[in-house]
């Protein structure tokens, strides 16, 4: 199975500089997760592996070749923005789509049908794409992009708009995919989905990879610097904490918070000033950083001190 | 990569021929052609009659009146001896449509007649026609009154007739300039729907795209310039099978037309026995059906694919410019122009095909596939020139949709801003 290899990559839009000097890998059998804020260039990053446009410099190599007509024919690629023929019957679509990738007539018609089946969706065949709900069309969308068993898989946002069944559904296809043999890069801002998914990461940010790597490497590089807290009481100490700059807080509700331990904080300041203020602690714990808060910092610490929402 | 222009152009027109929309213009079309020549056959034969009208003389001379007579009855000549007041007041009540004054001195040469009304005549055909009848009575009584004789009258009163003959290598045409005018016309109206409603189609098929956001998923598959030709031709093929369906019905409707035109013609008139056949009558009216050269076929087929392939990629290159219909009419206008230019010289293309303006107007590619095949179903025009032209239209097609494919394939993928010319231009420059 071929490995895509991402090499120095460069692509500039008029006076904006999409991707900057971009290297990164992703091996079969792997799912890598390409993340970063929004116009960070993950899209121009993917439309380059997909052949929709090319790089000025570096180049995208799948096996030993660039990329080219033939790659595409390898590819399945699932844009962020979705879009169907709204009159085009389900089925004479996904047949178009196949036959777009090299598939016979026959052959779409056949996968078509078993996809369809797949999603327990058989009778949309000959029904209109307006006529079916978001999610439906979610999945019809989905199925164009595996539909000729690529070995190359891209997913933009591939959950979006889906029930926590129809999503169970389709995570069990992508992890099947991934048995199988093929390589997926999968592009998402929901970490909690990036941390169950991906075994790889690479972070982009205003056109640099500011992360990449193994997902359980860069956690633990990051060291065991948060803490989970599950309390009941007045919660007014954690401002306080956060104010004297010793940690920063991520995460917080009524009775739990994310804390990030900053400036060499100790675990157990965080613990005394809990211990004094709090009338129970439910749980205390160390752990490494979540995703999200490594997108944070990481992205924070490259674009200066600007506040990043994610 | 040519099988996936074959893919994209079957579904093309697939999808497009088994719309309604397809079936309906097909089938309405011809209807709504015969709709309109009927309209304007109405209109134009409408002008030549009025309304039955009442006209009061006040006649000074005393004799004209007797000679004031319509024959088609719809003028009624009603003499008066009111005085010219009450006359008047008759009038604007409404008793009489009009009232006209013969000056005594009328046949002798110095006086008048004037036609007074509440619409003022006007250059109806009733005005015509009443000034027709006024001035042959005042003539015949001129004459009557100097005792020509009445064989002077009757060669006075003669019909000259004028006919055309179309001249050419193989030989001459009788009786058809107009038909061969009417051929043209026809022609020329059909390169036009191609040009302009089949590259409008295409234009709303990469727009729609666009759109819909579909077109990332087929340039992840396909090329956007196959994506480009395969859309361009498969419209072309539903435009094509479109044509030949009205172009069937044409034909046969040109082959029936000798029989309908003698269903309505009256034997009598055409100082012909009731029991006159249909071709002595058509010979007789002067009908004949002008007989297309295998040429002006080839060529008006030639000519109308080259002519919607260019006008197609000009159009697909501003529908992937746009993200909403009213941005693309700005965009639209320069191109239209040309085609809007040929419509426009069309009546002085067909009174004289060999002028400067025609030989230029069918030399330039954009106004070329109207201006040639008009001209050339009118009169004859040298194979080098028919070449020319079509030599020039086909290195335009090459050269329009190069730019067009490189335009397309930046189009596609900007969203969000509003292209102007100048942006087209710089996107067609990228590498």
């Amino acid at each position: 199975m071929p490995e895509l290899r991402v090499d120095g990559v460069t692509k500039r839009f008029d006076k904006v500089l999409a991707v900057d000097n971009a290297s990164f890998t992703a091996s079969p059998g792997r799912i890598l997760g390409l993340l970063g804020p929004n116009g960070a260039g993950k899209t121009t990053t993917i439309r380059m592996i997909a052949y929709i446009t090319v790089p000025d410099t570096g180049q995208v190599l799948f096996g030993d070749k660039q990329v080219g007509p033939w790659s595409q024919k390898q590819m399945g690629y699932l844009p962020e923005e979705r879009g169907l023929y709204r009159k085009m019957k389900v089925g004479e679509q996904l047949t178009y789509f196949g036959e777009l990738k090299g598939l016979s007539h026959s052959e779409a018609v056949k996968r078509v049908k078993h996809w369809l089946d797949r999603f327990d969706a058989s009778d949309w065949y000959g029904r209109k794409t307006n006529e079916l709900s978001k999610g439906m069309q979610q999945k019809v969308q989905f199925v164009t992009a595996v539909l000729h068993d690529p070995e190359l898989l891209i997913l933009d946002e591939p959950f979006v708009g889906l029930d926590p069944i129809n999503a169970e559904v389709l995570q069990d296809v992508i992890m099947e995919l991934k048995e199988a043999g093929r390589t997926i890069l999968f592009a998402s801002h929901r970490m909690e989905q990036v941390e169950q998914l991906c075994d790889d990461i690479c972070l982009i940010s205003q056109g640099k990879i500011v992360v990449n790597g193994e997902l359980r490497e860069i956690k633990k590089s990051f060291g065991r610097n948060t803490i989970l807290l599950d309390f009941e009481g007045p919660d007014g100490f954690l401002d306080d904490l956060e104010s004297r700059q010793l940690v920063r807080i991520n995460v917080r509700s009524k009775s739990h918070a994310e804390i990030r331990l900053l400036n060499d904080t100790r675990p157990r300041v965080v613990l005394d000033e809990a211990l004094r203020h709090t009338h129970e602690i439910s749980r205390f714990e160390l752990v490494e950083p979540s995703m999200r808060e490594i997108f944070v910092t990481a992205v924070t610490a490259q674009q200066g001190a600007e506040a990043i929402e994610v | 990569m040519t099988n996936n222009i074959f893919i994209v152009a079957k579904y093309e027109f697939l999808k497009r021929v088994k719309t309604k929309w397809f079936v309906i213009t097909t089938l309405l079309g011809p209807m709504a052609l015969i709709a309109f020549i009927a309209i304007i056959g109405y209109v134009s034969i409408s002008s030549l009659t009025s309304d039955d009208k009442t006209v009061a003389v006040l006649d000074a001379t005393g004799i004209l009146f007797d000679g004031l007579n319509d024959e088609d009855g719809q003028i009624t000549f009603v003499v008066s001896n009111m005085p010219e007041d009450s006359v008047r007041k008759a009038v604007i009540r409404g008793v009489f449509d009009g009232y006209l004054l013969l000056d005594d001195q009328i046949i002798s040469g110095s006086g008048e007649a004037t036609y007074f009304s509440k619409d003022g005549g006007g250059a109806s055909f009733f005005s015509r026609k009443l000034r027709n009848l006024v001035r042959s009575t005042v003539e015949e009584r001129r004459l009557l009154e100097q005792h020509v004789p009445p064989e002077v009258f009757e060669i006075l009163n003669a019909r000259v007739d004028v006919n055309m003959v179309k001249l050419s290598d193989t030989g001459e045409t009788t009786g058809g300039t107009e038909a061969f005018a009417v051929v043209g016309f026809i022609m020329g109206f059909l390169i036009y729907i191609a040009m302009f409603v089949y590259g409008t189609v295409v234009m709303q098929g990469v727009m729609q795209e666009k759109i819909n956001r579909v077109v990332e998923i087929i340039v992840s598959s396909v090329r956007p310039f196959d994506l480009l030709m395969g859309k361009v031709l498969g419209i072309g093929a539903m435009g094509l099978l479109q044509m030949t369906f009205w172009a069937i019905l044409i034909m046969a409707g040109v082959l029936l037309s000798g029989t309908v035109v003698a269903a309505f013609l009256d034997p009598a008139t055409l100082n012909l026995p009731a029991s006159a056949s249909q071709d002595e009558l058509l010979a007789a009216a002067d009908f004949t059906i002008p007989s297309i050269e295998p040429a002006v076929f080839i060529w008006f087929v030639a000519f109308f694919l080259l002519g919607y392939l260019l006008y197609a990629s000009l159009f697909s290159a501003i529908g992937s410019s746009v993200e909403q219909q009213q941005d693309a009419q700005s965009l639209m206008l320069p191109v239209m122009l040309p085609i809007i230019l040929s419509i426009v010289f069309l009546q002085p293309l067909i009174e004289a095909p060999n002028s400067t303006l025609a030989i230029v107007l069918s030399m330039i590619p954009f106004t070329s596939p109207i201006s040639m095949v008009v001209r050339f179903a009118i009169t004859d025009i040298p194979f080098w020139e028919v070449s020319l032209s079509f030599l020039i239209l086909v290195g335009s097609f090459i050269g329009s949709i190069w730019v067009a494919s490189r335009i397309y394939r930046v189009g596609i993928l900007m969203y969000g801003k509003k292209a102007s010319f100048a942006d087209l231009i710089r996107w067609a420059r990228l590498s």
